[in-house]
């Protein structure tokens, strides 16, 4: 299947054909076999423009932000700054080799950025896929209130979090902690494992764990052995994009870090200061803070629409 | 989902007492699954939002240990007769309007076309959806470097057609810069997830259409449009939820400015919170954001459900 919706029978077979269709790429809304040519080719073509004129302007407006931003982090210092855009150009390391020497050396900044992130992420799918499981076969009265109750958690506003959250850390210590980071991060990302891994559960038949239970394993054997291993791929989904979250988080880090685990964006927010920006150094930064969860996310494209739709849609 | 398990004789070593009565409000397996993630959940939510509570009554003082000072309803009578404040929450259903409304247009536009090409589909979407990962503080920052008056690369377009004025400098410009910044970074999510109902709508419906002569426009409206109407309620709530919560991009770029002119009201709680340490004015303004996104997020579950999407 060319998306991430998962192959379930309520789809119907008539997409199967269509499928083989598509294969062999020709036409816009080929017609079956055996069908003469649909009244919509003789359109198709002038739409086909259409499309590909539109899908040109999208990628445009997508890319060149990107594409802009690597170039720049190559640039030297007149180039980044020039007032004509700079196309052609000696491209340089300096920025990058800047960031890790000098006074404010980017290495602590990944390693806070790597520990708390990861952490968070690391603790959300254990407790996650726990609750998730429990949530997805539980039978419990209020079962629903249950579940509402977990996601408003994660839809609440990230500034009416912070504040009474800043109290409680200042109270017991955790201001400027990678432990504090962590907490802080779990408040978005718990509930949203919970939710996301319920919704990779619920996919798995409930007669699986039944025929383990006939074998012999107690529940939790057939939890570890039989089901978990099924949903790997709601595991790694869950996984990358609480780690996306935590990592792109800026809201909660500028409030509970200090010097002892200052995170990436806090760092990038630090370039700009009252005697200007240097735009060099911002955009290498901005390179290494983006790029690698744009590759992280691409590995799970196929399961992103289940996650960031917290199943709502797969379940269709 | 049925819980076959239960009544089968295998499980009886495990659970004797259960194999009758499923629906028995104690803890079973998994309530003791569960019970570890909500006891961290509810320690991180229900403690928060009893804190955030206690704040809105009181003056809150951080020099020499925390220390709340009750003050009854001022906080709540300031927070009601502040007109700056009744213009962060117009300007904050502008920006939300607006920025849903066009994330909405562009996704499904653009989820439109890529569902009508066939070779390098996947490429495509591939190469469309990497806004959606890049951190928003970057993306805030990136986009003062484009807008930036004398070397942005955005600014130098529009001076070549004209414009001149400062973009983040002036207050339409600016209001209508940090709207396309979250637009240019969530677009994606909606074609994403609109491309994902299209792929469920039977091919056979949209050829019979056609070999019936229904005009493009016809099609749309009463093939496609209902058969993905579920999914696009899906993902207009998602996107309003979390359009509620986020403000980085407009943190970093305009900081609420210039003339207020883009002062949402996260941006409004977080200054009076972080800049000014009025902690408790503060904590009145999280409740009635909290509550405006319970009801948001009440009305989503309510019509997933009526809709049977949830399970």
């Amino acid at each position: 299947m060319s998306t991430s919706m998962t192959p379930r029978s309520s789809v119907p077979q008539q997409t199967r054909p269509d499928q083989a269709v598509r294969g062999n790429g020709h036409g816009v809304v080929a017609a079956p076999p055996g069908v003469p040519q649909s009244p919509l080719e003789a359109s198709s073509r002038r739409s086909r423009w259409v499309v590909a004129l539109l899908l040109a302007a999208a990628l445009l407006w997508t890319l060149v932000p990107l594409i802009w931003m690597l170039l720049s982090s190559f640039k030297n210092r007149a180039d980044v700054t020039s007032a004509t855009p700079q196309v052609l150009f000696a491209p340089t390391l300096d920025n990058y080799r800047n960031l890790f020497t000098g006074s404010n050396n980017l290495g602590p900044y990944i390693w806070h950025s790597v520990l708390a992130a990861g952490i968070s992420a690391l603790l959300a799918v254990c407790l996650g896929a726990l609750a998730g499981y429990g949530l997805a076969r539980t039978q419990m009265r209020g079962k629903k209130h249950l579940a509402f109750w977990i996601i408003s958690t994660r839809m609440a506003p990230i500034a009416a979090v912070v504040v009474p959250l800043f109290l409680i850390f200042r109270g017991i210590g955790l201001i400027d902690s990678i432990p504090g980071l962590v907490l802080a991060y779990l408040t978005f990302n718990l509930p949203f494992a919970i939710w996301l891994m319920s919704a990779f559960f619920a996919e798995v038949p409930a007669s699986l764990e039944e025929s383990a239970l006939v074998a012999g394993c107690t529940r939790w054997q057939a939890f570890r052995t039989v089901i978990l291993p099924l949903t790997k791929s709601g595991l790694v989904t869950t996984f990358v994009l609480c780690l996306v979250f935590a990592w792109n988080d800026y809201a909660f880090a500028v409030v509970f870090s200090g010097p002892n685990s200052q995170t990436l964006p806090i760092a990038a927010s630090q370039l700009v200061t009252q005697t200007g920006i240097d735009w060099g150094q911002l955009t290498a930064i901005g390179t290494i803070v983006v790029v690698p969860m744009m590759l992280a996310g691409l590995a799970v494209r196929r399961w992103l629409v289940t996650g960031l739709t917290l199943g709502a849609v797969t379940g269709e | 989902m049925a819980h076959v398990a239960d009544s089968s004789p295998a499980l009886s070593r495990s659970a004797p007492t259960r194999s009758t009565a499923p629906k028995e409000p104690r803890v079973g397996f998994e309530g003791r699954m569960m019970t570890p993630g909500l006891i961290l959940l509810a320690a991180l939510s229900i403690l928060p939002f009893l804190a955030l509570i206690a704040m809105s009554f009181s003056r809150v003082r951080l020099l020499g240990g925390v220390r709340l000072e009750l003050v009854a309803l001022t906080n709540w009578i300031r927070f009601l007769t502040d007109a700056d404040m009744w213009m962060s929450w117009l300007r904050t259903i502008i920006y939300f309007v607006l920025t849903v409304g066009l994330e909405m247009a562009l996704g499904v536009g653009i989820a439109l076309c890529l569902y009508r090409v066939l070779r390098g589909r996947n490429v495509l979407l591939s190469l469309l959806l990497l806004p959606m990962f890049a951190a928003p503080v970057i993306v805030g920052l990136l986009g003062r470097y484009l807008t930036d008056s004398t070397f942005g690369l955005y600014a130098w377009v529009l001076r070549s057609l004209g414009y001149t004025g400062d973009i983040l400098g002036s207050p339409a410009t600016a209001f209508a810069a940090v709207v396309l910044m979250d637009v240019w970074e969530w677009t994606p999510l909606i074609a994403l997830i609109t491309l994902a109902g299209l792929s469920s709508v039977p091919q056979s419906v949209r050829e019979a259409a056609a070999v019936d002569g229904a005009p493009a426009w016809m099609t749309l409206r009463y093939i496609i449009f209902p058969a993905i109407a579920n999914v696009l309620l899906v993902a207009l709530l998602i996107r309003s939820m979390d359009a509620i919560r986020y403000f980085d991009i407009i943190w970093v770029t305009t900081n609420g400015g210039p003339a207020d002119a883009t002062k949402i009201v996260p941006i409004r709680l977080y200054e009076t919170a972080f800049r000014f340490f009025d902690l408790g004015y503060a904590a009145a303004i999280g409740l009635a954001m909290l509550a405006f996104s319970i009801f948001i997020a009440r009305t989503f579950v309510r019509l997933l459900d009526t809709r049977g999407l949830t399970r």
